[in-house]
């Protein structure tokens, strides 16, 4: 089966020669091989041409970015924003913050921004990529209150494609915690393929969540490549319950003494969403840390996928590297597919992983039930109890409520 | 309030009860008293509606066939069981934990469910009654509680729902003479003319604090003796096996 597709440069803007060029050869590259289909290793549990020939229909990237979308912002906890429509920025607030030390822009993508990733869509994402934000902090500021992107999609965005891409760096010392906050129900199918890069200098804190706050036919692949110098410390969270279809592909690079990294992740999957982690963690660098916990929840036919690797360096001497994935299965017809993978180069190292699935424990529902909890109350308690135990580390507690509650929302199916 | 009638029950097509008879009316204590493997705990199992047995017999509860009810039902309509291992349960914290099951209870019931903060000043009366630590409300449920405390989050939880019939399996199993007392306590303290309880016990320990108005033993899946608080101290004299 051959998708068709209609990708066409013109179609976007402010582009010099030498630029439509760069992006012709990514596009031509790409068409060699097309989208991923399970023949390849990375998409064995996703097969994404299969999924975009049975729910697309000729595929277009011509995108608009005007909007009229009113702006709502969360109240729940105090926040700077950005808000963007199918990627691009509409606006954005920080209140909180002394605004010389944040820059905030348009990305634009310079001629040699191609990641050498060799992944096709990250190759589509090079020819095509339009709107997207890149965001730089200063040396030693640490903001004040977390920011929220808001990610707002136009209603006419049937059979389209999205690609964008954000740059964001974070110099010395400085901190940030960013929040992607998908909101809207749409109703018609489209994709969306970011491609986040992620620079954190020495001793830089990034706390990155993703939240999907309502039900949604988005079909989502993101690729974060972060690189971390000493002392640096990322961590990411994964709320994203309610798309169709997600894959988040996350490559971090520890490349210097003491960086550390840890990926969280809590997801309720129901009907026939499907949902990929896929981490590839590079301790390239002695004494780094990197941690991980994957906990999934699959209802109805859906499918959940975790492939996390652990790469360490033959110079990695001390790395401290663990991954846990929990599952929890509760029909049959739902399905969870697991690939620890660890490569070690290094001979004086601690590094673990771990995966279960099982289903729910029939104890634990009976032990809530003669408390006068409905059978179906009783589970969603204890899937709460599962999933919530990765919110632990989040010590903002306003905004570990909220988060708490867009979890509780995400296990009723929104 | 409960009436039992020729109650037979089996697991694993193995009977264990064998023809049980019992009355309790409100107002009651009764306890039951007996050897291992007499059917004492099978009993609480299948009062609480546990799956998995074969019952036989009728089980009337307030004017209920209680064999008709849910699990949840029965917990609605006023039964409780004080479990003898109280179960860890990762990730639920207690304080959602009791929320949600005395909003459950009183939803079913016709009253108002309670809010966050009308729930935590009721739950903090509650736990100081029964001298449970409130930084034990805030962390999950039962896991790394010691013995004692978990049986004690048990008599909090009876407390809390109200039941009209509270069966307590083997209460007073890894409860130091301390907790024994504050237990029995919160056992006396609620105990009222419209209410009920049956206490499952191996020893007579318990009844020494909690006064119980009939003593039965179930041996071999039958009551096969019924005396009043006299037969317990007779019984730790003698033992079971002159009985029968």
């Amino acid at each position: 089966m051959k998708q068709s597709y209609d990708f066409n440069i013109e179609k976007i803007k402010n582009l010099s020669l030498e630029e439509k060029i760069s992006r012709q050869k990514n596009l031509d590259l790409f068409y060699k091989s097309g989208f991923p289909s399970k023949q390849a290793e990375d998409w064995k549990f996703t097969d994404l041409n299969l999924i975009l020939n049975k729910n697309f229909e000729n595929i277009s990237n011509e995108v608009n970015f005007e909007s009229n979308k009113e702006l709502k912002v969360v109240e729940s906890f105090q926040h700077n924003y950005i808000f963007l429509t199918n990627g691009k920025i509409i606006s954005s607030s920080f209140a909180y913050e002394e605004k010389s030390k944040i820059l905030i822009k348009d990305f634009r993508q310079k001629e040699k921004t191609n990641l050498e990733l060799g992944n096709s869509l990250t190759l589509l994402n090079d020819a095509l990529s339009s709107g997207g934000f890149s965001l730089e902090i200063t040396k030693n500021y640490k903001l004040k209150k977390p920011l929220v992107v808001y990610n707002y999609f136009s209603k006419d965005l049937k059979n389209k494609i999205l690609n964008n891409k954000n740059y964001i760096k974070l110099n010395e010392g400085s901190e940030l915690t960013l929040i992607d906050y998908n909101d809207g129900h749409e109703q018609s199918n489209f994709i969306k393929n970011t491609t986040d890069i992620v620079l954190l200098d020495k001793n830089a804190v990034l706390k990155n969540i993703f939240i999907q706050e309502s039900k949604s036919n988005g079909h989502f692949y993101k690729y974060i490549k972060g690189s971390l110098e000493g002392g640096a410390s990322y961590e990411h969270y994964i709320l994203s319950s309610g798309l169709k279809l997600n894959k988040i592909e996350i490559e971090i690079n520890l490349n210097k003494e003491d960086s550390s990294c840890s990926i969280f992740s809590a997801l309720n999957l129901l009907e026939d969403q499907h949902q990929e982690i896929k981490t590839r963690i590079n301790h390239n660098s002695p004494k780094c840390k990197s941690y991980q916990k994957i906990k999934n929840v699959l209802n109805g036919k859906s499918k959940g996928v975790y492939q996390g690797k652990i790469f360490v360096e033959k110079v990695a001497q001390k790395t401290n590297a663990y991954q846990l994935s929990k599952a929890l299965i509760l029909d049959d017809e739902a399905e969870f597919d697991a690939k620890p993978e660890l490569e070690i180069y290094a001979d004086d190292v601690k590094c673990s992983h771990g995966s279960t699935s099982g289903s729910i424990d029939s104890d634990a529902v009976h032990y809530l039930m003669t408390r006068g909890i409905p059978k179906n109350e009783a589970i969603k308690l204890l899937i709460n109890g599962f999933l919530n135990e990765v919110l632990e580390k989040i010590t903002n507690n306003e905004l570990k409520i909220f988060l708490e509650k867009i979890l509780e929302r995400q296990i009723n199916g929104h | 309030m409960l009436k039992i009638k020729n109650l037979k029950v089996a697991i694993n097509e193995k009977l264990i009860l064998k023809g049980l008879d019992l009355d309790i009316k409100p107002g009651e204590v009764h306890a039951i008293m007996g050897p291992n493997g007499s059917g004492k705990s099978t009993l609480a199992n299948v009062l609480s509606g546990k799956n998995g047995y074969t019952v036989e017999g009728e089980i009337n509860f307030n004017g209920m066939n209680l064999n008709d009810l849910k699990i949840e039902e029965r917990a609605q309509k006023g039964i409780f069981l004080a479990f003898q291992y109280p179960l860890e349960i990762p990730g639920v914290n207690t304080n959602n934990f009791l929320r949600t099951s005395l909003n459950s209870v009183r939803k079913a019931r016709g009253e108002k469910e309670l809010d966050t903060l009308s729930f935590l000043k009721l739950i903090k009366e509650k736990a100081k009654e029964l001298n449970i630590d409130e930084k034990f409300l805030s962390r999950q449920l039962n896991v790394g509680f010691s013995g004692g405390e978990k049986k004690k989050n048990e008599i909090l939880q009876m407390k809390l729902l109200e039941p009209k019939l509270s069966i307590l399996d083997e209460t007073d199993s890894g409860l130091d003479i301390d907790a024994l007392r504050i237990v029995a306590d919160g056992v006396n303290t609620y105990k009222n003319k419209d209410n009920a309880f049956l206490i499952i016990t191996h020893y007579q320990r318990l009844l020494d604090y909690i006064k119980p108005d009939y003593i039965h033993v179930l041996s071999a899946g039958k009551i096969i003796k019924t005396g009043n608080a006299d037969l317990g101290e007779q019984l730790e004299k003698t033992g079971y096996a002159n009985l029968s």
